[in-house]
C-alpha cells in the first residue's frame, strides 16, 4: 500500500538556499489544509511576496496566526524567531528569575543567541517540538533556515548534547576567578602575577572572565537543556517525521543532493520525496533565424540542461522518490496559487510513490 | 552595461577583493572571472574559497584544492580553506612555542570555541588574506579574491574583526583583530563586490546588505553586479510552439526590470549588469570575464 508521502504528521523541508524551499513549505501547507487537515506552516524568513501570499505579517513572529482559507481544514502560519525561542528556553530551565536575569544580562548571551553555530537550526527544531507536544495540528510543516548542506540543521541537537557532555564545560564551569576577579587556582590560591600576565598577553583575561561568567550563569540550566535536546533528536527520527529534500537543477547540486539524501538515511531519519524544483521548460523548436532566435536558444539551453539534470538525478537514486516541479513564470502570489503548487507536488509525489 | 569607470578602477587594485552575495547568485563564477582578469592584467592573484563543497576549482577547470595551493593558470592560484585550519594556523603563528600551540588547538575548549565563538573564524579568514597580500604567506600575491561564504550576510564577515577587537582588547589576538579590522575598513586595500540577481529575494538581501555595510562598517561596496539578466523581448509575433518558455521569458524580463529599478532607487553607486549566458562549467567565467573586460 502506498500512501501520499506528503501526508505524514511532520514534514521537515530541507535544502540549500535559493531553491524555493520556503515557497514549497507554504504550498504544501496550503494544499494540506485545503484537503481537510488542520495544518501549521512554520517558516523562517519568507519573502515579502510570500508573506503577502499567505496573508501574514510581523504579527506571526513567534506565534501562530490564522491564514484565511475557504473550505477544508485550518491553516496557521508562524515566523520562527530564534532569539525569542532561546529566551523562552532560558526562562523554562532557569531555577529562578535571578538566574535568568544573570544570563539575559551577559554580553556573551546576546552574541550567542544570534550567532552561535547551529543555534538558529536548533531553535527551529526546538519550536517544532513545542508545537508537536501541544498536538493542536494534524500536520506541521517546518521550513528550515538555508544552510549550506542543511547539515547544521541535523547536527544541531547532537552538537548541543556533545557540547554539554564535553570536557569543555567542566573546564568552563571551574572557578577561574576569585571574588576580587583575580585568576585563581583550584586550591583557591591566587596565581602569580607572572602567570596571570602571561595568560593576559596570550588570550586576554577579560575574555576568559566573561566566558566564565556566562558558563557559570548557564550551569544550572544544562541538565534541562540536555534532556530536551535528546527528545528533540528523537522527534527528528520518528516514523511520522518525513524530510522533504528540495533541490534545483545545476551542475554542482546533484552530488550535494545525493550526499545529503544518503546522510539523512544513514542517520536514521525518514526521507520523503526529493523535490527537484525550478526546472526550466523544454523548448521544442528554436527558429533558425529572426529576432526571437537568440533568446529562445538561451532558454532552450537551460531547458535541456535541467532535463538532463533530472534524468541524471533519477538514474542515481536508489529507491528514493523524485518529484520534479517546473520553474514558474511567477511565484505564487496568493493562497490559491500556493495551494495549486502544493497539489501539483502532492499529485506527483503520490504518483511516484504508487509506481 | 553601465558600470561607469568602476570596472577599470576595480581592476587596477591591489589587496583584497571580497566577492559576496546570497547563495546561488553566481558569486563563485564572478569571483573566478575577476581572478582571471587580474591574472591577465599581470597581477599575481589568489582565489580563496572557504566552502567545503569546493566549487571554485570546478569553474576554473582544475583539480580540487583540498586546502593546498593549486595553480589555475599564469599568475593565478586557488586555495580552498577550512575556517578551523585558518584559526589554528593563526594561533600557531601567535604562540611562538609549538608545544603550547598544539596543546591549545587540541583542547576541547578551543575546538568548541572555534566552532561557536562569533566572529573568530571570519576574523581569522580575513587575517589569512591580509597575511597573503602582505607577503607573509606563500605564494606572495598582489591580489586576493575571496569568494565569501554564502551563509548569512557578507556584512557579518566584514564586521567580524571589529566585533572580536571589541571583545578582546588585549593580547596578540586583540592586536590582530584590530589590525584586520583596520585592513578591512581601508577601502584602498579592501574592496567589496556584491553580486545579486534582479529577483525579489536576492535583491532584498542586497538592499539589507547595503544598509548593514553602511551602518556597521561605515562603507559602501566598490561595485554591485546584477547577474544573469534575461534579454529584452523582440517586437512582432512570437514563434509558435514555445509557449512555456515565452511565458517564463516575459515574466522574468518584467521582474528583472522591476527589481533593477528597486535597486537603482536604493543604490546610486556603480552598478554592472551582466546578462544570462548559455555556458556551463569553465566556459562560463571565461565568457563573463570577456564581458567584464569590455565594461
Amino acid at each position: 500500500m502506498s500512501r501520499n508521502p506528503f501526508e505524514h504528521p511532520l514534514l521537515v523541508v530541507v535544502g540549500a538556499g535559493g531553491v524555493g524551499k520556503t515557497t514549497l513549505a507554504a504550498a504544501l501547507g496550503a494544499a494540506s489544509a485545503q484537503a481537510g487537515a488542520d495544518t501549521l506552516v512554520m517558516t523562517f524568513d519568507p519573502s515579502a511576496r510570500l508573506k503577502d501570499a499567505l496573508g501574514v505579517g510581523e504579527t506571526a513572529r513567534d506565534r501562530e496566526v490564522r491564514v484565511a482559507l475557504t473550505g477544508g481544514g485550518r491553516l496557521d502560519a508562524s515566523l520562527l524567531d530564534a532569539a525569542a525561542t532561546f529566551d523562552r528556553l532560558v526562562r523554562r530551565y532557569a531555577p529562578d528569575d535571578a538566574a535568568a536575569a544573570r544570563i539575559f544580562g551577559n554580553r556573551f548571551y546576546h552574541h550567542l543567541a544570534g550567532s552561535l553555530a547551529g543555534i538558529l537550526e536548533y531553535m527551529a527544531v526546538e519550536r517544532l517540538f513545542e508545537v508537536a507536544e501541544e498536538g493542536r495540528y494534524r500536520r506541521v510543516i517546518l521550513d528550515t533556515p538555508p544552510t549550506r548542506q542543511a547539515l547544521d540543521f541535523l547536527e544541531a541537537p547532537e552538537r548541543i548534547v556533545n557540547f554539554l557532555d564535553s570536557g569543555a564545560l567542566k573546564v568552563a564551569l571551574k572557578n577561574w576567578f576569585d571574588a576580587d576577579g583575580r585568576l585563581a587556582t583550584r586550591a583557591g590560591r591566587v596565581v602569580s602575577r607572572g602567570i596571570e600576565a602571561l595568560l593576559d598577553r596570550t588570550v586576554g583575561l577579560e575574555l576568559l572572565r566573561e566566558m566564565a561568567e556566562f558558563f557559570q550563569a548557564f550551569g544550572p540550566l544544562f541538565g534541562g537543556f540536555r534532556s530536551r535536546a535528546l527528545e528533540v533528536r528523537a522527534l527528528l527520527k520518528r516514523r511520522g517525521t518525513r524530510f522533504v529534500l528540495v533541490t534545483a537543477p545545476g551542475e554542482e547540486r546533484t552530488a550535494d543532493t545525493l550526499y545529503f539524501a544518503r546522510l539523512l538515511v544513514e542517520r536514521g531519519h525518514h526521507l520523503g520525496p526529493i523535490i527537484l524544483n525550478q526546472v526550466h521548460p523544454a523548448v521544442a523548436r528554436v527558429p533558425a533565424s529572426g529576432a526571437w532566435r537568440e533568446g529562445l536558444a538561451l532558454l532552450a539551453h537551460f531547458g535541456a540542461r535541467d532535463h538532463r539534470a533530472a534524468a541524471e538525478l533519477a538514474g542515481l537514486l536508489r529507491g528514493e522518490s523524485l518529484v520534479t516541479l517546473p520553474l514558474l513564470p511567477e511565484p505564487p502570489a496568493d493562497l490559491a496559487g500556493l495551494a495549486a503548487l502544493g497539489r501539483l507536488a502532492a499529485a506527483r509525489g503520490y504518483r511516484t510513490a504508487a509506481s | 552595461m553601465s558600470g561607469g569607470a568602476a570596472m577599470p578602477a576595480l581592476l587596477k587594485r591591489r589587496g583584497l577583493v571580497v566577492v559576496t552575495g546570497k547563495g546561488g547568485v553566481g558569486k563563485t563564477t564572478l569571483a573566478a572571472a575577476l581572478g582571471r582578469l587580474y591574472a591577465a592584467a599581470g597581477r599575481k592573484t589568489m582565489l580563496l574559497e572557504v566552502d567545503p563543497r569546493q566549487n571554485l576549482h570546478h569553474v576554473l577547470g582544475v583539480p580540487p584544492s583540498e586546502r593546498e595551493v593549486v595553480g589555475a593558470g599564469p599568475r593565478l592560484w586557488l586555495q580552498n580553506l577550512r575556517p578551523t585550519d585558518v584559526l589554528e594556523d593563526l594561533v600557531r603563528s601567535k604562540l611562538k612555542v609549538a608545544a603550547l600551540a598544539r596543546r591549545v588547538t587540541a583542547s576541547p575548549m578551543f575546538q568548541h570555541f572555534a566552532a561557536g565563538a562569533p566572529g573568530f573564524k571570519e576574523m581569522a579568514l580575513l587575517g589569512h588574506a591580509l597575511r597573503m597580500v602582505r607577503g607573509d604567506l606563500k605564494p606572495a600575491v598582489d591580489v586576493v579574491v575571496l569568494d565569501a561564504p554564502a551563509t548569512g550576510h557578507g556584512a557579518a564577515l566584514l564586521a567580524a574583526p571589529q566585533l572580536v577587537a571589541d571583545v578582546i582588547t588585549k593580547g596578540p589576538v586583540g592586536a590582530l583583530a584590530r589590525e584586520v579590522a583596520e585592513f578591512v575598513a581601508a577601502r584602498e586595500r579592501c574592496a567589496v563586490v556584491i553580486v545579486t540577481l534582479a529577483q525579489e529575494m536576492p535583491l532584498q538581501e542586497t538592499l539589507e546588505l547595503l544598509t548593514v555595510l553602511r551602518e556597521r562598517s561605515g562603507r559602501a561596496p566598490e561595485l554591485v553586479i546584477a547577474n544573469a539578466l534575461v534579454p529584452p523581448l523582440p517586437g512582432g509575433a512570437a514563434p509558435a510552439g514555445a509557449d512555456d518558455a515565452l511565458a517564463l521569458w516575459r515574466a522574468r524580463r518584467a521582474d528583472n526590470q522591476r527589481q533593477l529599478s528597486r535597486l537603482r532607487d536604493a543604490w546610486a553607486g556603480p552598478l554592472l549588469e551582466v546578462p544570462l549566458l548559455a555556458a556551463d562549467g569553465p566556459a562560463l567565467p571565461t565568457a563573463v570575464a570577456q564581458l567584464l573586460e569590455r565594461a
